[in-house]
């Protein structure tokens, strides 16, 4: 009994997610582009001191710096990877 | 034969289909690896790199591939009769369809998540590269027109629709300002936003809105003689017209301009997302009314016409005006023109696209690959059996034959799904005064939250085509223009009939086997040479007429000389791979 409740619950949570995938997969994916851009702006802002190049750092930069720190990994291979024309179809 | 006996078939080519033969040739040629990281996984990035569940990545991939092709493509198909197009949907998916999408699926996710372009560069030569972005950019200008004469004469020929349509998008704006402004949740704001819609589409159903629509906007048909010749005009609030639906056409480019530059959370997104759960319901409604109404074929509605694909050889065509002949002559021969009349729910090269660039960088595991890319093509293929039967027994039952063939006259081949859907509908109690309009919406949603995205994309590209030379293309709004007037030229002077075979044959290229290579090249000269034709041999043929031939025909004429380079240059590249380094795994 529990068995076949668990694939009853199985079969739901697998319909659930179908329908997630053709109505908010999409969204989804958007949102985190979006966020994907402003990181690029965030870590720009935040890039010099990053690097240790001698300007004057900005107060606002200094605090900004612990929040990029974790982001950097994921935006090295957002900014380095080859693109394509055909990228802007996904 | 019964409407059950044709969905049972797709079930059993379904079960046979997937659940054996592409599990088979999965074991052998592909062999997935679970053992091998994706790409999603390798290059993780959190944005375009995501692995994600295979049964969201399913009903993403679905979502994806699925427009209006598999829905009109069977519609008109049926003009050779229900026989050829139900086996062409079904063994085309079975031996072709599924291979392509998962294959270019597996393709991505082996050569670490590149995109066509990347790859073609890589494999073939960096000519090839050029080439297909250049071809791309064409086959989407096919898509805008085609889609934009079908959504154009949608609205012109049912009077109920326009407000329903207009009234969707201003819910879809709505959802968008719920969810990402005013941060409302989502449940609360699909149930909302559907609820509203539904009432928009019950709305436009009133009989002065109606009213409004046909009078103001459609205008009365008015026959004027001049020098013995008659002219058919309507009169619209815009003055005497000979195609009112190009007014449509063009109040739909207008909203595709707002989908193209607008940012995408504010417009075409949440419009999509409204649009898809009026799309769903209706899949969903209309299955159910077909299994409660289990309707027999019509005797009249034929297996099979005539090779050539003449209607007026399968039924009485007397009482069709001789002005509207040419729409059910225009297709031309069951080989090649059926096989890319029906692209999408049989193959397609669009799916080759979103397969490599969307899917591939999601998928977890090698071994999701087929499920996913191999199960929504056979989903597909079951939402064309299901379009085909809108025609056949949902117009064929109510309507006949006849009926069908008249409003393919009459280029209603969105009427013919709305009246089918409507028909499988009353079957489970929604009135066929709400179930016609709500077709002909749902079909133009269909086209339009595709038509925005393709804008999109043209501007993307002629920045990227023309950007360097002159800079004015980076300009979103002038790209964006030139996208639509290009789109506007093709749509008021080409035949809908030969836009839709150049628009599939164009997709078929894409997705080219030496069968399908064949078939759609031949499908593309045989095109060209009749726009040709029509143009040295007609008189007096009127200048609107001479540009979309001319359009039409060279385009078909470039895809050509662009296939045959391509396989020149693959064939080249298949060579040296062959004979020297290895194709890397």
């Amino acid at each position: 009994m529990p068995e076949e409740e668990g694939r009853k619950r199985g079969m739901l949570d697998g319909f659930k997610s179908v329908l997630y995938g053709m109505a908010g997969h999409d969204m989804a994916r958007y949102a985190l582009k979006t966020r994907g851009s402003m990181e690029h702006l965030f870590i720009l802002i935040t890039i010099g001191d990053l690097l240790g190049i001698p300007i004057l750092p900005p107060y606002y930069s200094l605090r900004l710096l612990p929040y990029v720190v974790p982001q950097i990994s994921t935006w090295k291979r957002r900014m380095l990877r080859e693109k394509d024309l055909t990228d802007a179809l996904a | 034969m019964n409407a059950i006996v044709v969905l049972l078939i797709g079930g059993v080519a379904i079960a046979l289909g997937y659940g054996w033969y592409a599990k088979t040739i999965n074991r052998s040629v592909i062999q997935p690896d679970d053992k091998k990281a994706t790409p999603a996984k390798m290059y993780m990035d959190g944005v375009d790199f995501t692995p994600a569940n295979r049964n969201v990545l399913f009903g993403y991939q679905f979502k994806s591939i699925a427009a209006l092709g598999p829905i009109t493509g069977p519609i008109v198909a049926v003009q050779w009769g229900w026989l050829p197009a139900l086996l062409w949907i079904i063994l085309g998916t079975f031996f072709i369809g599924w291979v392509q999408d998962y294959s270019s699926i597996m393709l991505g996710v082996r050569e670490e998540g590149q995109t066509f372009g990347a790859l073609s560069y890589r494999f073939i030569s960096p000519r090839a590269r050029s080439i297909l972005l250049t071809f791309i950019y064409f086959y989407l200008l096919l898509i805008m027109a085609a889609f934009g004469k079908i959504v154009g004469y949608d609205l012109m020929t049912n009077p109920a629709v326009p407000l329903g349509v207009l009234l969707v998008i201003g819910v879809g704006l709505l959802a968008g300002q719920m969810t990402y402004k005013w941060k409302m949740d989502i449940i609360l704001v699909s149930v909302l936003t559907v609820v509203l819609a539904f009432v928009g589409i019950w709305l436009s159903t009133l009989t002065p809105v109606k009213g409004f629509f046909n009078n103001v906007i459609n205008g009365a048909i008015v026959t004027t003689a001049a020098d013995g010749t008659s002219t058919t005009t309507y009169a619209t609030v815009f003055g005497s017209v000979t195609q009112p639906q190009f007014i449509w056409s063009l109040v739909v480019l207008v909203i595709c301009y707002f989908g193209a530059v607008l940012p995408i959370w504010r417009w075409a997104q949440p419009i999509n997302y409204v649009a898809f759960w009026i799309v769903f319901l209706g899949i969903l409604a209309g299955t159910i009314g077909l299994l409660v109404w289990h309707p027999a074929f019509p005797t009249d509605f034929p297996a099979f016409t005539n090779w050539g694909g003449n209607l007026c050889a399968a039924a009485d065509c007397s009482k069709v005006d001789p002005k509207l002949l040419p729409n059910l002559l225009a297709l031309g021969p069951l080989w090649p023109i059926l096989f890319v009349t029906i692209a999408c729910g049989a193959i397609s090269g669009w799916h080759s696209l979103v397969s490599s660039s969307g899917t591939a960088r999601q998928l977890e595991k090698e071994s999701d690959g087929l499920y996913v890319g191999g199960g929504a093509m056979f989903l597909e293929m079951f939402l064309a059996v299901l379009s085909l039967l809108t025609a056949v027994v949902g117009v064929g039952v109510t309507k006949g034959f006849v009926g069908y063939v008249n409003m393919i006259a009459q280029a209603k081949n969105a009427g013919v799904f709305a009246v089918g859907l409507s028909e499988m509908m009353a079957k489970i109690g929604i009135p066929t005064s709400f179930g016609l309009p709500y077709g002909s919406v749902f079909l133009t949603l269909m086209g339009l939250t595709i038509m925005y995205l393709v804008v999109r994309f043209m501007r993307v590209a002629s920045a990227e085509f023309m950007g360097d030379r002159v800079p004015l293309f980076k300009n979103t709004t002038f790209g964006t223009i030139i996208a639509l007037l290009l789109s506007a030229l093709l749509i008021y002077t080409g035949f809908w009939a030969r836009i839709w075979v150049l628009f599939g044959a164009a997709n078929q290229l894409m997705a080219s086997f030496i069968f399908m290579f064949v078939t759609t090249v031949a499908a593309l000269l045989m095109t060209a040479y009749n726009v040709f034709k029509q143009v040295l041999t007609t008189p007096n043929l009127p200048i609107d007429k001479v540009i979309g031939n001319w359009l039409a025909g060279l385009i078909a004429i470039y895809l050509v000389i662009a296939a045959l380079i391509l396989a020149w240059d693959a064939f080249k590249a298949f060579q040296r791979l062959r004979v020297g380094e290895p194709v890397k795994a």
